[in-house]
């Protein structure tokens, strides 16, 4: 097992190294450029000239291109072109945000998102059923940034529980005032994937409660919630583990329109800022560290399969 | 005589029913009409005894299983009474239903490759059912495991208990079942279809296994089958079922020898036999009936020849009453004397082979799938699916190889076609070579020989009309208009036995044997010289497979086509075959006409085979001798050194496991055999008196 997480870790290098040239690349082929919006729209030849040859902007992009992988390879992500700071201090100072939001959001999802599947697929094309399917395909079309305005009109405005705006405070600083804050954009993310993943685990339970097993385990006379919970959630749990995987990934740099809703300080609007700035070591980096978060949450998922389902190997 | 009457079985001694059923029907209850898929069934099972369900798809066999120990879906509504030990089954509430299960009866599922649940462990899995039941402590569990999978002689008990599923073979994962089912000793086993998924060598242990089981737990068996080879073997009663109701039901060997219900004479003659070389099947016209939509009076009517027509039949379901001193039928007329089938002609001898060039010859043909592993994806073995196979087929000739699961021969099958890449070898189509061809010339060889598939269900495109389905070859071959376009269709449906009122409809809309019919309409379509027929009736009901093997037959007399059959049913490949092949893990081990390889096989590993088949005769089976095979084909990834079944073989002696035999023709026979020590089987190779098979006493 450990041999194997050592070699999909080898794998993911080549895959870095691609996806950061083609991110390189695009960069460049997007006309305009970080010197321009340094400087202002008034900014004469000469200016614009010499902080491209302080930025080092007139190299062959080839050459700046190696330039940044040496730097790379060293843990230098280089600094931003607009702040000057370090990429890599201004991503860590983001991160822990984004990770906070992603776990807060992934615990809402999967709290409401399980119960509402077993229930519907136990009593299929009942009553219950209906009201709980109908109540996912709300979460599902509801767009996350008017969600969010309700909660906050809700929570914020009329109720006053909680902040309209998010800060970050750090779990183990402060939980309780972490909670308050991430509360929120936590419920609006969690919300819309609960949508998702209790459509996904209903059809996969509902799948799973005609297979054959499934009557072995009632003919030996076991109670129908060991049946369920024992024989029946372990192999629907596979596939579903690969959905909850994607979408854990997904709010880490994915989340940028509830960030904005609530102001809050995650990666997304980092990256975003970054991209409107034409900052490129940021943008890169950004990228550069959300691919790596993701790659890295769907290897726990497959080491998460082995783990589940015997009939899986990793040698 | 009512069915329920206390009844002398066995060895004589009375008593009491362990289940008693009486007039049980089960209707579906969905979003139509009610469903009735039971129609009143009546019987009982006693100690010891072992009771046979026969029936085809929609019969109602399986349901009636399931509504004994109230499994069935809460769609289904159930009437009349099911007395098991004297507790009522239809009345019991959920809790007294569920402590029943396991503890009074016991169930083993068809397939072991999905009855049991893939992610937990085979010991946790047998004993979980007893920890349920309070009848064991958690501390006790894996000892008691480990017991129970040695019953079942699993080896290495121990190690085996903590496998999981997909770590155990067929036959290995049915013995867990059987030992599952018999954790708690019930009363009563009910098997469903129990060996149907497994090969013939493993059907043999695993009903030898479920047989000892029985004696040792004095247990009431339900089995419920298709195969009447099965039912012949280890039967004491039989009840036929057709139609949601018992037809006939009787003791074995009077079922068998005197059948009183026209279904059931139709059926014992509609089978091939592995003991006998039969001219023609006597098919059973039309098809089963749907629980949905019966035919009125008696349901079997349509298809009977005794009721030829009468209007009492079609008019008056008849009751299931007493006919002779030991059988009940349910026919108006069954002490009426048979049609007798027209006098069974011997069928002519194969012609002698012409010694011209023949259609197909396959040559050393070898496929060998590489095993990569690691980042690089490097070769480190070979899964040898085909290791030498030299074989011919001549014009007009029907040749099958046929093996168990794994053997190769749907392998090498497929390699003819140019399906799969063959590693080594030459196959020569009319003397000209076929491997190796680029798409264009391999397409144009394809015309001349065409695939049947196994599976009906699944081959056959479910978004297109029958007629462009057999149409698509033709038009894949530009040919649609130049061979006559819907005329030449019309043609080919009525060559299968298709009605033309039938133009339009899609597959979802046909029967099994109709889909096979249209599945062998679409080979014939580009006027092929061979067909190569997988397993073309597997998938068949027993009374449709007669249906659809006369009707090849038939079409090959009309068309002078060539048959490469492959199949795993040693009668269906006796009936149809002029010659056959016997193939063991990637080879041909034996290879002779049809009457000498059945009557007098040379290598050991035929006779196992045919000495495991079930024989459709319960006459004389106490004193039948049986070779029950130890163990499973081995990995074809790792085939044993010299001859490939050594392990496994009765005769092999140190040479045999060192140098790989030669394929040589045996003297005296038309045979070719790949054995150091070819010959007849001689009794002392023989067990005693059916000792495996046979319900021990």
């Amino acid at each position: 097992m450990i041999g194997y997480v050592l070699r999909r870790i080898a794998q993911l290098l080549p895959v870095l190294l691609i996806a950061s040239l083609g991110i390189w690349g695009m960069l460049y082929a997007v006309p305009g450029g970080p010197v321009g919006m340094l400087l202002g729209e008034n900014a004469t030849a000469e200016q614009i000239a010499a902080v491209t040859r302080d930025l080092g902007l007139d190299r062959p992009v080839l050459v700046q291109y190696f330039d940044w992988l040496v730097g790379a390879l060293t843990g230098d992500l280089g600094n931003s072109v607009y702040s000057q700071e370090p990429v890599l201090k201004l991503i860590g100072e983001r991160l822990p945000a984004t990770l906070q939001l992603a776990v807060a959001a992934t615990i809402v999802a999967l709290v409401l998102g399980i119960p509402v599947a077993i229930i519907s697929a136990l009593y299929p094309n009942s009553w219950i059923d209906r009201i709980l399917s109908g109540w996912s395909a709300l979460a599902l079309g509801v767009p996350t940034f008017w969600l969010g305005i309700l909660l906050i009109l809700l929570f914020a405005v009329q109720l006053r529980w909680l902040p309209s705006a998010s800060t970050y405070v750090a779990f183990w600083d402060n939980p309780v005032q972490a909670l308050r804050s991430v509360a929120l954009p936590a419920l609006t993310l969690g919300i819309y994937v609960s949508g998702i993943l209790a459509r996904f685990l209903r059809a996969s339970l509902v799948s799973e409660l005609r297979a054959d097993y499934v009557r072995t385990a009632r003919s030996k006379g076991l109670p129908e919630r060991q049946v369920v919970g024992t024989h029946i959630m372990r192999n629907a749990l596979l596939p579903f583990i690969t959905i909850v995987g994607l979408m854990m990934a997904n709010f880490i740099g994915g989340a940028v329109v509830t960030e904005a809703v609530f102001n809050y300080p995650g990666i997304g609007r980092l990256m975003i800022g970054a991209i409107s700035n034409r900052d490129y070591p940021l943008i890169q980096g950004c990228i550069v560290v959300i691919l790596v978060i993701y790659i890295a949450i769907n290897l726990a998922v497959d080491v998460l399969y082995a783990y589940i389902d015997p009939r899986i190997e990793y040698s | 005589m009512d069915a329920g009457t206390v009844t002398t079985v066995g060895n004589g001694s009375v008593s009491e029913p362990v289940l008693s059923v009486r007039g049980l029907e089960v209707d579906f209850v969905g979003s139509g009409h009610p469903v009735p898929v039971v129609r009143g069934v009546d019987f009982d099972v006693y100690p010891n005894e072992v009771l046979c369900i026969v029936g085809e798809s929609g019969s109602g066999k399986s349901v009636t299983a399931l509504a004994v120990s109230g499994l069935l879906p809460e769609t289904a509504r159930i009437r009349g009474s099911i007395g098991l030990n004297g507790t009522d089954v239809t009345s019991a509430d959920d809790e007294t239903l569920r402590m029943m299960r396991g503890q009074e009866v016991g169930f083993i599922f068809q397939d072991p490759a999905t009855t049991l649940n893939p992610v937990l462990p085979v010991g946790r899995q047998i004993t979980e059912g007893q920890l349920a039941h309070g009848r064991l402590k958690p501390a006790d569990a894996p000892a008691r495991a480990v017991e129970l999978l040695r019953e079942v002689d699993i080896a290495d008990p121990e190690g085996r208990a903590n496998q999981y599923p997909h770590e155990f073979s067929g036959g290995m994962r049915q013995r867990a079942v059987i030992a599952m089912a018999m954790a708690g000793k019930p009363k009563l086993i009910i098997a469903d279809e129990p060996t149907t998924a497994l090969d013939v060598t493993v059907q043999a242990q695993v009903l030898a296994v479920l047989a000892r089981r029985q004696a040792e737990t004095g247990a009431a068996v339900i089995l419920i089958t298709h195969d009447l080879g099965v039912v012949a073997e280890v039967a004491d009663r039989v009840a036929v079922m057709y139609g949601g109701r018992i037809v006939e039901t009787g003791p074995v060997g009077d079922i068998f020898k005197s059948p009183k219900h026209p279904y059931t004479s139709a059926l014992l003659q509609s089978i091939p036999r592995i003991d006998a070389t039969e001219a023609r099947l006597e098919p059973i016209p039309g098809t089963p009936p749907t629980p949905a939509a019966l035919p009125t009076g008696c349901t079997f009517h349509p298809r009977c020849m005794l009721g030829n027509g009468r209007p009492r039949c079609q008019s008056e379901d008849p009751a299931l009453r007493p006919v002779g001193p030991t059988q009940m039928a349910a026919c108006h007329y069954a002490e009426e004397p048979r049609p007798t089938p027209q006098a069974a002609t011997v069928r002519s001898a194969p012609a002698p082979r012409t010694g011209g060039e023949p259609l197909l010859a396959i040559d050393d043909l070898k496929v060998h799938f590489p095993i990569r592993k690691g980042i690089l994806r490097r070769v480190v073995g070979h899964v040898r699916a085909v290791d030498g196979v030299t074989l011919s087929v001549d014009p007009g000739e029907t040749v099958s190889l046929v093996g168990e699961s794994g053997c190769g021969k749907t392998t090498t099958a497929r390699t003819v076609m140019g399906l799969i890449k063959a590693t080594s070898g030459d196959v020569r189509f009319e003397g000209r070579s076929i491997v190796g061809l680029s798409r264009g010339a391999m397409r144009k060889a394809r015309r001349q020989m065409q695939y049947v598939f196994q599976d009906p269900f699944s081959s056959l495109n479910p978004v297109l009309a029958v007629e462009d389905i057999i149409a698509e070859p033709l038009r894949i071959h530009g040919l649609y208009d130049e061979m006559g376009g819907d005329k030449r269709i019309a043609e080919l449906m009525d060559m299968v036995g298709l009605s033309r009122t039938m133009f339009g409809r899609f597959a979802r809309e046909f029967s099994g044997g109709q889909k096979q019919r249209i599945g062998i309409a679409r080979a014939l379509a580009l006027q092929p010289k061979l067909l190569i027929l997988d397993e073309p009736v597997a998938a068949l009901d027993v009374s449709i497979q007669a249906q659809v093997l006369n009707l090849l037959q038939d079409l090959q007399k009309e068309l002078n086509l060539a048959y490469l059959f492959v199949a795993h049913n040693l009668s269906v490949v006796r009936h149809i075959s002029d010659r056959v092949a016997v193939m063991y893990l990637g080879r041909i081990v034996e290879e002779s006409e049809r009457d000498a390889l059945y009557d007098s096989p040379v290598h050991p590993y035929t006779q196992s085979l045919l000495s495991a088949a079930p024989v459709p005769n319960p006459e004389g089976r106490r004193a039948r001798r049986r070779i029950v095979l130890e163990g499973e084909i081995p990995n074809p990834a790792k085939p044993p050194p010299g001859c490939t079944f050594h392990p496994r073989c009765f005769r092999a002696t140190e040479r045999c496991r060192s140098e790989v035999p030669a394929f040589l023709p045996y003297p005296g026979l038309p045979t070719r055999a790949a054995c150091h020590h070819a010959g007849p089987l001689r009794p002392e190779e023989v067990p005693g008196p059916a000792r495996d098979l046979e319900m021990v006493r």
